[in-house]
């Protein structure tokens, strides 16, 4: 059974990257024959963008629908919700499968194909299930498509957006799953990773909700939303950085490479993007901000609206250099 | 049942790297590409520092973390346990790569031979066998092992430290060293149940000068 042509595949590959056959191969390749910690080099950005632009398109559907279930958001408001979380959805595919590989970008298909095992083949299956059937549930809203029998309201329709909700949530789980399920790098190999990316995965989400209400229904519809969404965004932020905190403790208890993996991202080169990235401008800028904002101390003017337009792009910012840091610090043990 | 399994006797292996170079010229694997390799450690402290060797390569694990990492069902285990990749199948996701607790499979990208952009004529030859984007790794020389023959690394040993054979049979090699030696399984505590086997002998459990409870 052949993929494809290997001449047509990297034909449109060098189209595609100028990919040249003088690329350096991938993994443990080298001279050096010695006892190490390697980090893992394979994934990187392109994964991180995987699982940031996923986990958080995931969680602007799922809020999305839920808010909109319970009249929390404006219908305009959602409708943009949704199309930029399918959107990032669509990213997010378009991200790992310009990460697979210079031959699957052009087979896709053979991502597919076994899910029983396969982490990737699931999270391929479930980021795609949960674009089609998004677009499925707008479908009705379509002009001349009001008749479909899943419209806002019927008992399909409710089913629908139930699955839709069920994959988003799949979704979520499965980007911390994906790296978590081998226990290959031991920095990665703990639920407790799933849940801190549903988190991170939440948190994005809901975050840039008041954000889309005054860019599509102007400052009134920011502070109606807000006013709902502020002070459970305030409360992932805390419970995030909890979690993170003992994520971090938890692997610096741990077996030697985690260990290792925990040193690199307080110690190493990567640990600017982690305590200023992660941290500072994740996690703490924006609770100084949001509190601001739960308890008053804000007001309704323009200048509190664009200060926390600020704290939502730098949640966003840093929910995008956790999955970066995490990766980048994942560290091998010895093979023996 | 038949489940082909290896022994690496620690206390024989001189270092030689003489398997390495046999896998080298039976697989032709491309440059900087080492299915089999003998890592060296440096212990001790002047007079009593030595060095000591570890040969690695695929363990075939019966519970094989690449098998299962595989998106595409390139991975497959025969019936005798080893592991091999179709590369017409491989499509290079690296999902193998990030799996393996020993990081053994690469993904081969291509990069010329030992001379440049220009390849030898042995090169030419021998990395025409290697589809460019696909993984690859030890596949237990399956060909040979399917004509009697054994793996190239194990013919080559000139220290007999490298053995092979079923470990289903309790009549093989490798099962009559198990029964004499003290022996241990790399990383076993990760579930992944390898088929190579580290013999040690009467000199406790140190591999490469790191004690095993250090790496863990």
């Amino acid at each position: 059974m052949t993929v494809m042509p290997t001449k047509v595949a990297h034909a449109l590959e060098r189209a595609w990257t100028g990919w040249r056959p003088e690329r350096h191969s991938h993994g443990n390749v080298g001279q050096r024959f010695d006892f190490a910690f390697p980090v893992q080099r394979h994934w990187g950005a392109r994964v991180a963008f995987y699982l940031y632009l996923g986990g958080t398109g995931a969680g602007f559907v799922f809020l999305e629908v839920l808010l909109r279930w319970f009249g929390v958001l404006g219908e305009r408001t959602a409708a943009v919700g949704m199309w930029l979380g399918l959107a990032l959805a669509l990213l997010s595919i378009l991200a790992i499968f310009d990460h697979l590989g210079p031959v699957v970008r052009w087979s896709a298909y053979f991502a597919f194909r076994r899910p029983r095992t396969s982490w990737i083949s699931r999270g391929v299956i479930i980021v795609t299930t949960l674009v089609l059937l998004r677009l499925l549930v707008a479908l009705p809203t379509a002009p001349g498509a009001g008749g479909l029998p899943w419209a806002e309201g019927t008992v399909l329709g409710t089913l629908l957006r139930a699955l839709v909700i069920a994959c988003a949530l799949a979704f979520m789980f499965y980007s911390g799953l994906v790296i978590s399920s081998w226990n290959a790098i031991a920095f990665w190999n703990t639920p407790l990773l799933s849940v801190l990316f549903v988190g991170f995965s939440f948190l994005g989400g809901l975050a840039a909700l008041p954000a889309i209400a005054w860019v599509v229904e102007g400052l009134p519809a920011m502070r109606g939303v807000g006013a709902v969404v502020w002070p459970y965004v305030l409360a992932l932020l805390a419970a995030n950085g909890i979690v993170l905190a003992l994520y971090i403790h938890g692997m610096s208890t741990a077996t030697r490479p985690a260990r290792v993996s925990v040193r690199m991202l307080l110690e190493g080169p990567v640990r600017r993007r982690f305590i200023g990235g992660v941290v500072v401008l994740g996690l703490l800028a924006p609770a100084v901000v949001v509190t601001s904002e739960v308890i008053g101390l804000l007001g309704g003017d323009i200048g509190a609206a664009v200060l926390l337009t600020g704290a939502i792009a730098a949640i966003e910012v840093g929910g995008y250099f956790l999955r970066d840091v995490v990766l980048r610090v994942g560290v091998y043990g010895p093979p023996v | 049942m038949t489940r082909m399994g290896f022994t690496i006797d620690l206390e024989r292996c001189v270092g030689c790297q003489a398997c390495v170079i046999a896998c080298k010229v039976e697989n032709g694997t491309p440059r900087n590409i080492h299915w089999m390799r003998v890592l060296e450690k440096e212990v001790g402290e002047f007079p009593d520092a030595r060095r000591t060797f570890t040969p690695v390569r695929c363990n075939h694990c019966a519970n094989p973390p690449c098998v299962q990492a595989c998106p595409t069902g390139a991975f497959v285990q025969r019936d005798d346990g080893v592991v091999l990749i179709h590369d017409d199948v491989c499509v290079g996701t690296m999902a193998c790569l990030t799996a393996c607790p020993y990081y053994v499979p690469v993904r081969y990208d291509g990069g010329g031979g030992y001379f440049g952009r220009q390849l030898t004529m042995y090169e030419d030859t021998k990395l025409s066998r290697h589809r460019e984007g696909t993984a690859q790794k030890c596949h237990f020389c399956y060909q040979r092992l399917d004509a009697g023959r054994p793996p190239a690394c194990v013919e080559a040993c000139p220290a007999d430290a490298l053995n092979y054979g079923d470990l289903d049979d309790p009549d093989s090699v490798v099962n009559h060293l198990l029964q004499r030696r003290r022996h241990f399984r790399p990383r076993e505590e990760l579930g992944t149940d390898p088929s190579l086997f580290y013999l040690v002998g009467n000199g406790g459990g140190s591999v490469g000068g790191m004690d095993q409870g250090e790496a863990r």
